[in-house]
């Protein structure tokens, strides 16, 4: 079963369409990196699959169920923008109102539990409005897995987030995934984190998903090269051109080659051409790189 | 080794959902310093009043706005709206109170996201108008209390007048204390319509409590027993010459308003996105 599963999803603000035609499939026990810029539609597309916003049209089913249904959207955890804390109460007591609201027995436990595993157990008594935004985020995050949630969505999660906050958040999503089979859709900019958990994509450009894909087929599309440094760069890159179709300058300093070659066959050239090489090796592009390829791709069409 | 959990849907019944969130709601109405502050303007305004206006004048002359400290709770009679400023100054003016608290209370939901992470929870929107009419209702039966001490006690050290019938004063105070069910209801529907412009709704809830445009109403129309219930909930009604009836009348009218605010909400709520 599919944890979500929307289709032809339509949502203006005015004249302005914010999600037009979207589809979106989540398989159950994914952990799904939803990417797109800035105003493309990825919070607007969490607030009506959590039953925020009411669509114009389409249909969004979670675990086949309307998302309207309140039985569905008792089994998710959501963090979106940001959390949904009174400032002048402690994280405890905020945490509390939120198992309350959720209908969790034995609450006290299950709050200090989330607490622990987001490492917070020892800020309990702070009051929410004295807490760091890392904090913030972490007690969002806290506040989302309340009640071992069966879908989390986590918009930005990561903003904001120390670089242990951000290890602690990969361990808790990778691992809520495995020993629950929960399903996590997490929109995030930041994308080198995001590639180091997701199994699944979906790029979301102008209101309209442009892609879907697994991480093997992400990996698959992702162009291998060969990036080199030389003593004389410019006449290296101007060689490598007259034989190569793809030569690039990368903003790391390298020259890369996407033709399918290999690097001694780059090497015997440059060194034929009297080129001394300091660096040579190979390897693929990234989730960022794969993306803004694509972004420009499509503003070229 | 990997765990499955089997996908269980549990149907929340409709008393957990509201037991669970009234539980929210009069947790965080007894650890907010505002319910206090109320309470307490809510005893120092009546005892201000009866105090103050007993006092003498430049002139010598003891200015009265009551002759009977109970006036303080209630008129002599119904339907006074525009008689008199002293008739109108009484335990109505815990909805002027009451009005402003529950705006500012269902204002902290939505300035601090609350109602956002609310709404992805199995909570309905009806549940949410209830739980808010209630708290909002037993928030304005405390200040009914504190405001009946504040006044008996200002009675008490000004000496003044304090022959009642016992029997309407309590039917008075129960009547009033009843109606706060109704404008709950209606501070809730006013601050879930204005969601977005606390200014607004704040305002209006001020207004309306005032009793201004039931006043301006009965200023053009006359004065009537169905302009009271139908734009002041018959909370005027309930006098010192209150009998059962009024009492009736007024848990009648309490009922209708909670009713049809509470429906008038939620529909309201269910046709709109939460921001």
């Amino acid at each position: 079963m599919n944890a979500i599963e929307i289709r032809d999803l339509r949502k203006s603000f005015g004249s302005k369409q914010a999600v037009r035609g979207l589809d979106m499939t989540v398989p159950e026990g994914a952990i799904y990196g939803f990417i797109g810029e800035n105003g493309s539609g990825k919070s607007t597309t969490e607030k009506l699959l959590c039953g925020l916003m009411i669509p114009d049209g389409g249909t969004v089913r979670l675990f086949g169920r309307a998302c309207t249904d309140a039985e569905a959207r008792s089994k998710i955890g959501v963090l979106i923008e940001a959390p949904g804390c009174f400032p002048n109460l402690s994280l405890w007591n905020n945490m509390m109102i939120h198992a309350a609201d959720l209908g969790i027995e034995n609450a006290g436990r299950e709050v200090a539990r989330v607490l622990k595993t987001v490492r917070m157990e020892g800020a309990a008594s702070n009051k929410f409005k004295n807490c760091s935004l890392g904090m913030k985020q972490r007690i969002g995050i806290a506040m989302a897995l309340l009640g071992a949630p069966r879908l989390l969505v986590l918009d930005e999660p990561i903003n904001g987030l120390d670089a242990d906050g951000m290890r602690i958040m990969r361990e808790v999503l990778t691992d809520i995934t495995k020993s629950c089979k929960c399903t996590v859709l997490i929109s995030s900019h930041i994308l080198t984190e995001l590639e180091k958990i997701a199994t699944h994509y979906g790029i979301i450009r102008g209101g309209e998903m442009i892609c879907e894909m697994t991480a093997e087929e992400l990996d698959a599309s992702c162009r291998a090269y060969t990036a080199l440094k030389a003593a004389d760069m410019n006449r290296t890159k101007l060689l490598l051109s007259s034989r190569y179709s793809r030569v690039e300058e990368a903003e790391d300093g390298y020259i890369r080659i996407y033709d399918l070659t290999t690097a001694e066959d780059i090497a015997g050239y440059l060194y034929e051409n009297g080129v001394t090489i300091q660096e040579i090796g190979q390897s693929k592009i990234n989730l960022e790189e794969y993306y803004i390829d694509l972004m420009n791709e499509r503003r070229v069409q | 080794m990997e765990q499955t959990r089997e996908l269980t849907f549990k149907s929340p019944g409709f008393y957990e959902r509201l037991k669970s969130m009234l539980g929210v709601d009069f947790y965080r109405l007894f650890h907010t310093p505002m319910f206090y502050i109320f309470l307490a303007i809510a005893a120092i305004i009546p005892a201000m009043v009866l105090s103050m206006t007993g006092m003498p004048n430049e002139q010598g002359e003891t200015v009265k706005l009551y002759e009977n400290t109970w006036n303080i709770i209630a008129a002599d009679k119904p339907l006074y709206i525009i008689n008199s400023m002293g008739d109108y100054a009484n335990m109505n003016m815990v909805f002027i109170f009451g009005g402003i608290m529950v705006s500012i209370f269902i204002g902290h939901d939505y300035k601090s996201g609350y109602v956002k992470q609310l709404f992805t929870t199995h909570s309905l929107k009806a549940d949410y108008m209830m739980s808010k009419s209630i708290a909002g209702a037993f928030s304005m039966m405390c200040m009914c209390i504190t405001y009946l001490c504040g006044g008996l006690m200002a009675g008490v050290i000004t000496g003044a007048d304090m022959s009642v019938n016992i029997g309407s004063l309590l039917l008075a105070i129960l009547g009033k204390m009843i109606m706060s069910l109704g404008w709950g209801s209606l501070y809730t529907l006013l601050n879930v319509v204005f969601r977005r412009y606390f200014g607004v709704s704040i305002t209006l809830c001020f207004v309306i409590g005032t009793g201004i445009p039931v006043i301006g109403a009965a200023g053009l129309m006359g004065n009537n027993s169905g302009l009271n219930i139908l734009l002041y909930g018959s909370s005027v009604n309930a006098c010192l010459s209150s009998n059962i009836g009024t009492l009736l009348t007024c848990a009648a009218v309490s009922c209708c308003w909670a009713l049809v605010y509470n429906i008038w909400g939620s529909y309201i709520l269910s046709r709109c996105d939460v921001y």
